[in-house]
């Protein structure tokens, strides 16, 4: 489904959906992200996944800059690399250069799940050097279950308050199910500003610079 | 640089009344509202330089450079192919670009495209499965001081008067280009 952005950003989230729309999970961290887009000015925004629809339409109403990197598509040379330069390197060509005009808000999703630990620093490294300080983070860290499916899914807003996990078919792999303490070693530069237990087992993370 | 169209000269001529793009609609080929007056790069058409015209266009073969149809739409069809900054009324993408779209009305990004750069235009819709990377301005005030900027800057740049003739094939219905983008609206 097309979705125009400014069109659709005038009228309510809910006349935009359609009538069979899944429920979606309530993600409150996600909702408060929004609440603060809500306070105005102009934002920055980098979606890590695919773009979608739905992520326009939910942002459609801000004044921002919505960026999209598709990450998914390099995981897989950034995990089978071992040398931490050449980690950055890659990190670093995926996503948008850096501009004058320096991100508010990283949408990670679930891709922090599918990058290694020495993957995971850099990549999260190369975003804060993109970053502005007190930018926000938000991710989705699979935490009660031990598998999760071999590949990233695809995540979009279905309101300000719920988001929509769309799985992709095929077989699962186990989850690295990092904790609060991998992600701090991981993340040097991001603190946990809060965190939440979804109700599919996930563990939703609000991360600041 | 490569003309279309300049109004009023027979470069611009009239097109055929009934073209197949209009009267043979089919689900598997662009749905992006083409007009039935639009010229078209077909796909055995290579242009290197600067694309500009007065009508709207439909590229289904490669184009490298920029093109501007300030008043005017282009679509990008399933078999085109731009590497250029491109600056447009309306944009529909189809096919492959990579560079920055500038619309100064409308950008639509079909399901089929696949897009590297940034898109400046007040209203912009994104299908779900294109392949995009890039930006999306969505601040109305950023857009339009955007596009306005570059289009400025991009008219004062154009040579005034010096029309080359059109390298472009004309929309006739025998043509295989024109057959193959499918539905207008």
């Amino acid at each position: 489904m097309a979705v125009d952005a400014r069109r659709l950003s005038n009228g309510p989230p809910a006349a935009a959906k359609p009538s069979s729309a899944p429920e979606g999970l309530s993600a409150p961290l996600f909702h408060s992200l929004i609440q603060r887009l809500h306070s105005g000015g102009r934002w920055v925004v980098l979606d890590l996944g695919a773009v979608r629809s739905a992520t326009i339409r939910a942002f459609g109403g801000f004044r921002c800059r919505l960026e999209f990197v598709e990450l998914a598509d390099g995981l897989d040379a950034l995990n089978g690399e071992i040398d931490p330069r050449r980690i950055r390197q890659g990190a670093d060509a995926l996503l948008p250069p850096r501009r004058s005009e320096p991100i508010d808000v990283v949408l990670c999703w679930d891709l922090l799940n599918y990058l290694n630990q020495p993957a995971l620093t850099a990549v999260m490294e190369c975003i804060a050097s993109r970053c502005k300080r007190g930018a926000l983070a938000h991710g989705l860290i699979y935490y009660s279950a031990k598998a999760m499916p071999e590949r990233p899914s695809t995540f979009v807003p279905v309101d300000d308050q719920r988001i929509q996990q769309h799985v992709t078919p095929g077989r699962e792999r186990p989850a690295p199910r990092y904790s609060p303490e991998d992600l701090a070693r991981c993340m040097p530069r991001y603190t946990v500003e809060r965190g939440r237990l979804l109700r599919n087992g996930m563990q939703e993370f609000l991360f600041k610079l | 640089m490569f003309e279309i169209g300049k109004k009023g000269t027979p470069e611009a001529g009239p097109r055929p009344e009934s073209s197949p793009a209009r009267t043979e609609p089919s689900p598997s080929r662009s749905s992006a509202p083409v007009s039935r007056d639009a010229a078209v790069i077909g796909p055995s058409i290579h242009i290197d330089g600067d694309v500009r015209g007065e009508e709207d266009l439909l590229i289904e073969g490669e184009v490298s450079g920029t093109v501007q149809l300030k008043n005017n739409s282009l679509t990008i069809g399933p078999q085109g192919k731009v590497i250029a900054d491109v600056y447009a009324h309306s944009i529909y993408v189809d096919g492959y670009l990579e560079g920055d779209l500038y619309g100064s009305e409308r950008v639509n990004i079909r399901k089929s495209a696949q897009v590297k750069g940034n898109v400046t235009s007040p209203r912009v819709s994104v299908e779900d499965g294109a392949k995009f990377k890039g930006a999306i301005e969505m601040d109305p005030q950023a857009a339009q001081n955007v596009v306005g900027s570059r289009m400025s800057a991009q008219r004062s740049a154009a040579p005034q008067q010096t029309a080359p003739k059109p390298i472009v094939q004309p929309a006739k219905p025998e043509q295989p280009a024109v057959a193959k983008t499918g539905a207008a609206s």
